[in-house]
């Protein structure tokens, strides 16, 4: 849905983007995790065709994003910017309503009722944007992006500073627009929330460092260590441990050993363990978290 | 629809912040109440008719010799006149402060990146701002129009008022006042979008009274008197130059540079 290829954008000598190819496709989210000044909000922006490109070019469902294409493709992207920037005088329901309008919408008001419903905006509604706490405003803002039914989103930070219960409420409401064949691109700091929440993590610090799944990240640092949790002293099958990895150790009821290979060998481990009598409670593959990968990444860069 | 929906909104914001509309206000009062201080007032204060005013007599001939009126009647009818033309122009300079803050005002206060993620074209937004500000200083400037004519009818000399129901009046009314509202507030808007404090766009803004000024002052020192076809003239010279300055407008809207220049 999304194919942003070569993407560039630099602002005076400051390269703020560098070449960042990725596609986000239907019913997909992708994350784009990176520090401050990384050009995550320059790549959101570019994509609301808010900004162009310095070169490199954007395809939104198979029609490239021109200055004459933009105002239609627009229409089908919603846009969640850094701050919610509603009109503070104006009330939830007139936000919502000034934009139904501006999206062109069939029935506005009664639209606009529904996506307050669907919000759990009802009793806010005729509140002031300016008396909404910060989270109830990115939850207006989060609607508004939504009001459209757009059939892509990207959300700069869609959850910062948000209270986890409405965090859980954005959340769920994005898996429900991915459920529905929306195309998101998420731009966080939060790397809990990116493995919870996304697809594929997008690494970018000027440049695209990795993209992939979160798992797969992962897996690329993994140290090949091996845990088996026993019931019972572990000290007997520590010979036989051996035999597999010279440096494995005890602690506990915990026997850890480092493997070559950990994913093919492990299950001939726990079969020799099994048959020499050790109780095995647990077995697992020690991962590196989301993220000692994100920061493994930067200090590739630094 | 999208013009009418930020119009809407402007209109909506405006209602929530009335203070706003005071500077309108205050000057579409001190407009009206000039013209008869001047024309009424101060005569029967002193007891000093116009007509003893030899050089405002001789400047008002201007009009005409008009036998169907008093010579303090024609005298009035030049005063009225002429306060005609300022009172259609000064409203304008109170709602300088609305478009001057339009465009930069929406970027400080964050709001305007989500409202250029929408389908707006930059023309739709910019014909919207220059009508949230317009639109209701016309309607103050309507209502003073009321007043002042009310006023006339009820304190001028016999004969103005029915001498004021003229082609001078109705071009002034129709199409210079308007055309200079729009030129002004069009020109607020080209320079709210081009500088980042609406303080800025404001006092650059109020630089369009000076010409219109200076044709004032022309005309109550007796150098100029502009006919009705002068100032169907001039009415149509600013529609034109409204519609230059809304295509120079949006070609200069640089919505990269405000988003992301602009802290």
């Amino acid at each position: 849905m999304i194919v942003a290829q070569d993407l560039t954008r630099r602002f005076g000598s400051r390269t703020v983007v560098n070449r960042v190819s990725f596609e986000v496709g239907r019913s997909e989210i992708v994350a784009l995790l990176g520090p401050n000044g990384a050009g995550k909000t320059t790549t959101l922006r570019m994509l609301a065709g808010l900004i162009a490109p310095t070169s490199g070019s954007i395809v939104v469902d198979g029609v490239r994003l021109t200055r004459s294409t933009g105002a239609r493709l627009r229409s089908r992207i919603g846009f969640l910017t850094e701050t919610p920037g509603l009109w503070d005088r104006l009330t939830v329901t007139e936000n919502l309503r000034v934009y139904a309008r501006l999206y062109g919408l069939d029935r506005p008001d009664r639209v606009v009722d529904r996506v307050v419903e669907v919000f759990g905006l009802s009793e806010h509604a005729g509140a002031r944007a300016a008396e909404l706490s910060k989270g109830m405003r990115q939850k207006v803002a989060l609607a508004r992006a939504l009001l459209h039914e757009p059939a892509i989103l990207l959300l700069d930070e869609p959850t910062s500073g948000l209270d986890p219960e409405i965090t859980r409420s954005v959340r769920g409401l994005l898996d429900e627009r991915r459920t529905s064949g929306c195309a998101i691109l998420v731009s966080t700091h939060n790397l809990d929330e990116a493995e919870r929440l996304a697809d594929r993590v997008a690494v970018l610090d000027r440049r695209l460092l990795a993209l992939d799944r979160p798992a797969t990240l992962r897996r690329r640092l993994t140290t090949g260590r091996v845990i088996v949790r026993v019931t019972g002293d572990p000290a007997p099958h520590f010979q036989l441990v051996r035999s597999f990895d010279a440096t494995a150790s005890i602690e506990g009821h915990t026997i850890a050993m480092r493997l070559d290979s950990a994913e093919e060998r492990t299950p001939e481990i726990v079969s020799a363990l099994a048959a020499a009598g050790a109780r095995i409670v647990e077995v697992r593959q020690e991962m590196p978290a989301l993220e000692d990968v994100y920061l493994h990444l930067m200090d590739g860069q630094h | 629809m999208r013009i009418q929906a930020l119009v809407i909104r402007e209109f909506l914001d405006l209602s929530r912040n009335r203070m706003a509309l005071m500077p309108v206000v205050i000057v579409t009062v001190l407009a009206l109440g000039l013209p008869f201080f001047i024309a009424i007032a101060i005569p029967r204060m002193t007891g000093q008719p116009l007509a003893n005013d030899s050089d405002l007599a001789k400047v008002s001939l201007v009009l005409g010799l008009r036998d169907d009126l008093s010579g303090e009647a024609r005298i009035q009818l030049f005063l009225f006149q002429q306060f005609l033309m300022l009172f259609m122009v000064i409203p304008v300079t109170g709602a300088m402060a609305l478009a001057a803050h339009s465009v930069v005002g929406e970027k400080q206060a964050r709001t305007l990146e989500p409202l250029l993620a929408t389908p707006i074209t930059t023309f739709e937004l910019l014909v919207a701002k220059v009508l949230g500000a317009l639109l209701p200083t016309l309607a103050i400037a309507a209502a003073g129009l009321g007043l002042y004519f009310g006023g006339i009818v009820l304190l001028a000399a016999a004969g103005v008022a029915r001498a004021m129901a003229n082609a001078r009046t109705a071009v002034l009314v129709a199409l210079v006042g308007p055309a200079a509202a729009l030129v002004a507030l069009q020109t607020a808007i080209v320079i709210s979008s081009r500088v980042n404090d609406p303080r800025t766009a404001q006092q650059f803004g109020v630089l369009i009274i000076v010409p219109l000024s200076a044709l004032l002052v022309a005309q109550f020192i007796g150098t100029l008197w502009l006919s009705p076809a002068a100032l169907a003239l001039i009415g149509g010279g600013l529609t034109a130059v409204w519609m230059l300055l809304t295509v120079v407008s949006v070609a200069l809207f640089d919505r990269e540079t405000i988003l992301t220049r602009w802290r």
